[in-house]
């Protein structure tokens, strides 16, 4: 059972805030998520390799450069941005 | 009072010298424009994928290969999750259970081998500048591939410590891999490091200072941190295990707080990558490609040439230098000559580290070859050897060039005891402080007879020719 303090250390985790009347709904679905793995696992317990279902392997890109985007591009949908940075919140 | 043994185990990650980044095709050229060497798939926009070079797989195998490692067959990619800005998926796409190389070792010149637990390949991340009004990110260095070469606990002393790194620096640059600069930040390490009564068996509690990127700044924070735990040890107060960073303006190691909980990676496998499997005909075709280490070329260089171990390390110290002193040695009666030019003159030509790693000097291996083999056929003393050779660094000339027929063959017999003779007519001061028991005395009259036959003489035999003419 995924608990509501584990919710909580995940949302902190990945710097995200929960209120007290999402910490329930996301609780309930996690456990729906986690329980639905849990079934597939069951259901199929000799094919462990879940990881790798399609058995693919290598597949690999030459080193050869190719043009990077222009810097317009790459900063087109940045929230704020100054001298060709990206500018974010200090936080430390 | 109790001594305290240092317990250390270093982290080093070392940015690869492929052309392309590890997961798209963009440059991994330092500097740049910020945000220049940029795509969708660095920048962590939403629905790219990434594909993994090639190169980055070969290069960290060569790095196993040449630090003793087992290459696993089979590996795979996973993800490191973590929020800052310097990575824009909020992963690092990293290798966690399966790395590509494990149980390495280097052994330093004590003896001793470090052991390697390690080497896994992942992604750089950004650059990160802080100023008052925010963050500023340049992402051109995320996504250039690393190799993390972790040690084992092994390290017993700070100048190990440097040694370790130093060799790591030195293999990685041989066999081409990295250029391993430091200051550059290619190549820089996280220390583990606690302490232990002498004798016992048992490790202290850890800390890990980060992002060390000097050898200097090493070695201090190292000194630094060592003292501070022994000092807690001492008055009965605990190490709390912890990260820390050296502060360079105060010369001390401070808590970096706050990053406690980020160490919950939460790590996976990364979906998007599929497994790398490694055969035998592969590792075999790289282990040909490697070149001979430095530290055997070192050993070749004192058993087959005979060379002391300072100059054997000295020329082994890069690549191009081995290049060179081979290339220049090739047919030479005595390796030992052209590696005493080496080292006694061409290096006092360049300055710096960087000026030796490049070896640009205006006289080629061929013509040093040239020149010491004059030397070897009895054509040249070593004298005239020694000046044509700052000749040729000045100017870049053949010694063919430099040296007429006349200059050749050295002094006729008849021609230097005449040169002695006048010489010691000239001096009588220096003739009687000779007698009078100043050997030094002798020097000023072989230098007149030097510069009569404008260095072609062999100073060793007019040394011995004035001796005998003087106490006739
Ligand atoms: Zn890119």
């Amino acid at each position: 059972m995924v608990t509501h303090e584990e919710i909580l250390n995940i949302a902190n985790l990945a710097k995200l805030s929960v209120s007290p009347e999402e910490l329930d709904e996301l609780t309930k679905d996690m456990n729906e998520i986690i329980g639905f793995a849990d079934t597939i696992n069951a259901a199929c317990p000799q094919a462990s390799d879940f990881d790798n279902i399609n058995g693919l392997s290598n597949a690999f890109r030459e080193d050869i450069v190719v043009p990077s985007y222009d810097r317009e591009e790459i900063l087109k949908n940045a929230e704020s941005r100054d001298d060709g940075y990206f500018l974010v919140k200090k936080r430390m | 009072m109790t001594n305290y043994e240092l317990v250390c185990g270093l982290e080093t990650h070392i940015e690869l010298s492929t052309n392309t980044k590890i997961f798209c095709s963009c440059t991994t050229e330092f500097g740049g424009d910020p945000n220049t060497h940029c795509c969708p798939v660095c920048i962590g926009l939403p629905g790219t994928l990434p594909k993994l070079n090639k190169r980055v797989v070969e290069y960290a195998i060569m790095a196993g290969l040449a630090t003793n490692c087992e290459i696993s067959r089979v590996s795979k990619m996973d993800r490191k999750n973590y929020v800052y800005p310097d990575l824009p998926k909020a992963y690092q796409i990293s290798q966690y259970d399966m790395p590509l190389c494990k149980n390495g070792w280097v052994e330093l010149s004590n003896g001793r081998k470090i052991r390697l637990t390690r080497i896994h390949i992942e992604e750089d991340a950004g650059k990160l500048v802080h100023q008052r009004g925010g963050t500023y990110v340049d992402y051109n260095r995320g996504g250039v591939p690393l190799i993390e070469i972790v040690s084992e606990p092994d390290i017993r002393s700070i100048d190990e410590a440097k040694e370790y790194l130093e060799k790591l620096q030195l293999i990685m640059r041989f066999i081409g891999i990295s250029d391993c600069k430091m200051q550059e930040g290619s190549m820089r390490c996280d220390v583990n490091i606690s302490m232990r009564p002498m004798g016992t068996e048992k490790f202290g509690t850890r800390t890990e200072i980060k992002n060390m990127n000097s050898f200097a700044h090493m070695a201090k924070a190292m000194d630094y941190e060592m003292n501070r735990q022994i000092d807690l040890l001492q008055s009965g107060e605990a190490v709390v295990q912890e990260t820390r960073r050296y502060n360079e303006e105060d010369d001390c190691t401070e808590s970096m707080r706050g990053k406690e909980d980020a160490h919950d990676y939460r790590y996976f496998r990364e979906p998007d990558l599929v497994t790398i499997q490694v055969s035998d005909e592969i590792v075999n075709e790289l282990k040909d490609k490697l070149p001979e280490l430095p530290q055997k070329k070192a050993k070749r260089y004192m058993e087959d040439f005979g060379l002391p171990e300072a100059d054997a390390l000295l020329l082994t110290q890069y690549r191009k230098i081995s290049e060179y002193f081979e290339a220049a040695s090739k047919g030479v009666k005595n390796p030992k000559t052209v590696a005493n030019c080496m080292i006694g003159q061409i290096f006092s030509r360049l300055e710096g580290d960087g000026a030796k790693e490049n070896f640009a000097v205006k006289v080629t291996p061929e013509n040093l070859n040239a020149l010491v083999r004059l030397l070897d056929d009895g054509k040249i003393r070593m004298n005239l050897l020694k000046t044509t050779l700052e000749k040729m660094l000045d100017t870049g000339k053949a010694p063919s060039e430099l040296i007429s027929e006349n200059d050749m063959g050295g002094v006729d017999p008849g021609a230097l005891k005449a040169a002695c003779e006048q010489a010691i007519a000239a001096n009588p001061n220096a003739v009687s402080d000779y007698l009078g028991g100043k050997e030094k005395a002798l020097k000023a009259i072989l230098g007149a007879v030097m510069k009569a036959t404008r260095g072609r003489a062999d100073a060793m035999e007019v040394e011995k020719l004035l001796v005998q003419l003087i106490k006739k």
